[in-house]
């Protein structure tokens, strides 16, 4: 039935070509007209990119892009990777789009898990598309050389020359032709200038019924797709697809909400990695496509109320400042508030507003605070609290435990009744693979030693993996404790929790009880991965060492005068 | 505030299939605020008995559970005295025991997980534990006082 014919112009491909195929994107495509709907632009979006049928157990790739199941790479061990310290996360392979500008690269074995959202919608399409149609089998018995048929191009692995390739379709029509050619191995993933060619002489009425099935068959697709569409936890269509490592799909805003509260996936419970970093995750590519492509129109319906929405619980364009000390995400503030013009602050944050404010420290030294600020009385960079705990004493002032949620940059700051009001923009980690790589490219740069050290020094802390700098960190915490450090009081304890197990978590920790100033913490507050908040914890602990000789003599003069 | 989208769905949900022997219903000026009806399952204590429960949304639901109590007096291990629930999935994510509310979970779910709780009293995570240390040491005798208590005060 494949008929290959050579090139018939000798002319190279333009190298965009490729490119021009993996971007595909159905952007613009109308889809409210459905006569226009490309047969190719479904059936593509489906596709595995390795063996080009229609993708079957789809996973997710970290990157975005989807393959089948038995289509991922083959694994091989990870090198110079300790964080997350969690079992899987040993084994990587290279991706299919490695060197794409979407894809880094390798991806942990691990963070590939089924798709579950495109399974559901994969097994739709090969119960509508995978089998022939019994109806126009009765009506029209397929007859051979028929003559509906589709031309397309594909580049030569060898010669990258494009060759010509040509299949008969039958009476499927060419949705579903095309899909069937693809299902059975015949129609390739990169294949380009498609064109589809009916009969000499069709009779009109056949064509207007080809015409019809491919419609038809698009809105049962449609609508079967539909239900399976709806985030769990807003319950409306998916907006700006986002799937954790365990396989689900979440709107991008509400998993990261979601994860304000916890950090474990709320369809399977399974511990999302480093939820502070969900945000900066790639969207699913093909999930986003296929949603544009099938219900363009009710998504921009969604991401007009979506924008609404946004005007009520916007905090970032309109957050209340307390000026003060430093806080840490995860970690609580006891605050006793006593100023009139925070009174009314705190008083109006917790009537009209979700008890949100954000917490920002003095700016001692007058320091200029980046374009658009200049030297205002407060440091850039804070934390978004929210109140847990408001005791409203009879005089006016309060007390308050508020706990950090997430860090933000001030952009532009004003002045509201007394207090200041900012702009802000939030911080967010870095991804997961980043972090990954971080790790790997500091220390294998890291790895030949300086000798000028010498033998006894300690180790560059860039030469440490991310697992060494929090063993240290979390011996140094137990040693001091055993040494009966006062800033590791049981009272201290209680208050911010005993140390975290949680490498993400621990040097917000460390940094809420370490005693050193404010101004040393102060650069934590804006690093960006994990690795480098192990790092500036670890150079605090080397130099409270340091200062510990200090410290001993102070605390035998203590125990003389007593 | 407007309304979520998602408590709409749940509520429309909730009147078009509604769960066998439970009712919900909004109010009609706070559509947070829901009266519960469940019947107490078969071949339990509670059988015959109708329970009447209050059920609000909080303002960050469904990232923090529904709260939920039993305004019925019911003799039941997990269920106190001011007609709080002893029950994993209703408990926050947030607080320092990891408890098991999920934003995939919703009314419908909770309210039959309260139903399962009826038909299998948990003397071991007890609430009430008067009821839990009685249900331990006699649990017929346990069980007698539960359906009086059901024919006292769930059967209208």
């Amino acid at each position: 039935m494949e008929n290959t014919e050579a090139a018939p112009a000798a002319q190279p491909p333009p190298p965009a070509q490729a490119d021009e195929a993996d971007s595909l994107t159905v952007e613009g495509s109308d889809v409210s007209s459905l006569e226009e709907c490309d047969p190719h632009v479904v059936t593509r979006l489906i596709q595995c990119k390795n063996c080009s049928r229609p993708l079957h157990t789809p996973v997710r790739l970290p990157c975005g892009n989807t393959v089948c199941r038995s289509c991922l790479p083959p694994a091989r061990p990870r090198m110079g990777i300790t964080y997350p310290a969690a079992e899987g996360r040993a084994e990587e392979f290279t991706c299919y789009w490695k060197g794409t500008i979407q894809c880094a690269g390798e991806h942990c074995v691990d963070d590939c898990g089924i798709d579950v959202v495109l399974c559901n919608m994969t097994d739709v399409f090969q119960e509508e598309l995978g089998f022939p149609d019994s109806d126009t089998e009765a009506v029209e018995p397929r007859q051979s050389g028929q003559g509906r048929t589709v031309r397309w191009k594909v580049g030569r692995k060898d010669t990258k020359k494009p060759e010509a390739h040509v299949a008969e379709v039958g009476n499927h029509g060419w949705l579903r032709g095309l899909y069937l050619l693809a299902w059975e191995g015949r129609f390739p993933y990169d294949a380009f200038e498609i064109t589809y060619e009916a009969p000499d002489e069709p009779s009109q009425g056949t064509e207007d019924h080809y015409k019809l099935q491919n419609i038809s068959l698009f809105k049962k697709v449609r609508n079967r797709l539909r239900s399976e569409l709806d985030c769990q936890v807003c319950y409306t269509l998916i907006l700006d697809p986002l799937t954790t490592p365990c396989g689900h799909t979440f709107c991008r805003k509400c998993i990261a909400r979601a994860l304000n509260h916890t950090d474990l996936c709320p369809v399977c419970r399974r511990k999302v990695g480093m939820p502070s970093a969900m945000e900066s995750e790639p969207l699913n590519r093909t999930l986003a496509n296929l949603i544009e492509l099938f219900f363009h129109d009710q998504l921009a319906d969604r991401r007009e109320v979506d924008a609404q929405d946004e005007l009520w619980t916007d905090h970032e364009k309109n957050l209340p400042l307390f000026v003060c000390t430093l806080s840490f995400p995860t970690m609580p503030n006891f605050l006793h508030i006593f100023e009139p013009r925070y009174r009314l602050m705190i008083r109006r944050v917790v009537d009209n507003g979700d008890g949100k404010f954000g917490m920002v420290m003095y700016n001692r030294r007058g320091q200029s605070q980046g374009e658009g600020l200049g030297s205002v009385p407060f440091m850039q960079y804070g934390t978004l609290l929210v109140i847990e705990r408001y005791e409203l004493l009879p005089d006016g002032r309060s007390l308050v435990i508020a706990t950090g949620m997430s860090r933000f940059k001030v952009l532009e700051a004003s002045e509201l009744d007394g207090y200041h009001v900012a702009c802000t923009e939030r911080v967010n980690d870095i991804n997961l693979a980043e972090e990954e790589r971080l790790e790997a490219t500091e220390t294998a740069a890291a790895a030949i030693p300086d000798p000028s050290l010498g033998p006894n020094a300690e180790p560059p802390l860039d030469s440490m993996s991310t697992q060494e700098l929090f063993t240290f960190l979390r011996e140094y915490v137990r040693k001091q404790h055993y040494a009966g450090a006062p800033w590791l009081h049981p009272r201290v304890m209680l208050a911010y929790g005993p140390v975290p197990r949680d490498a993400a978590r621990f040097p917000w920790w460390f940094a809420s009880i370490i005693p050193i100033s404010e101004e040393e913490k102060y650069p934590i507050l804006s690093a960006r991965s994990v690795r480098e908040r192990l790092k500036i914890s670890a150079r605090w602990a080397r130099e409270l060492k340091a200062r510990d000789w200090y410290f001993q003599i102070e605390h035998t003069y203590y125990i003389a005068i007593l | 505030m407007a309304l979520p989208k998602r408590i709409i769905k749940e509520t429309e949900r909730l009147m078009a299939e509604p769960v066998p022997g439970i009712n919900a219903v909004p109010h009609e000026d706070n559509l947070r605020y829901f009266d519960v009806s469940i019947h107490g399952p078969a071949q339990s204590p509670y059988e015959g008995g109708i329970f009447r429960l209050e059920l609000f949304l909080p303002d960050d639901y469904p990232m923090t559970p529904p709260k939920i109590r039993f305004l019925t007096k019911i003799y039941h291990p997990n269920i106190d005295r001011l007609g709080r629930i002893c029950l994993d999935v209703l408990k926050s994510t947030d607080g320092p025991r990891k408890d098991n509310w999920s934003p995939a979970l919703q009314i419908r779910t909770i309210l039959l997980s309260i139903q399962a709780l009826l038909g299998a009293p948990n003397p071991d995570d007890p609430l009430a534990n008067d009821v839990a240390q009685r249900w331990k040491d006699d649990e017929p005798a346990a069980i007698q006082t539960a359906k009086e208590w059901t024919r006292t005060h769930a059967m209208a």
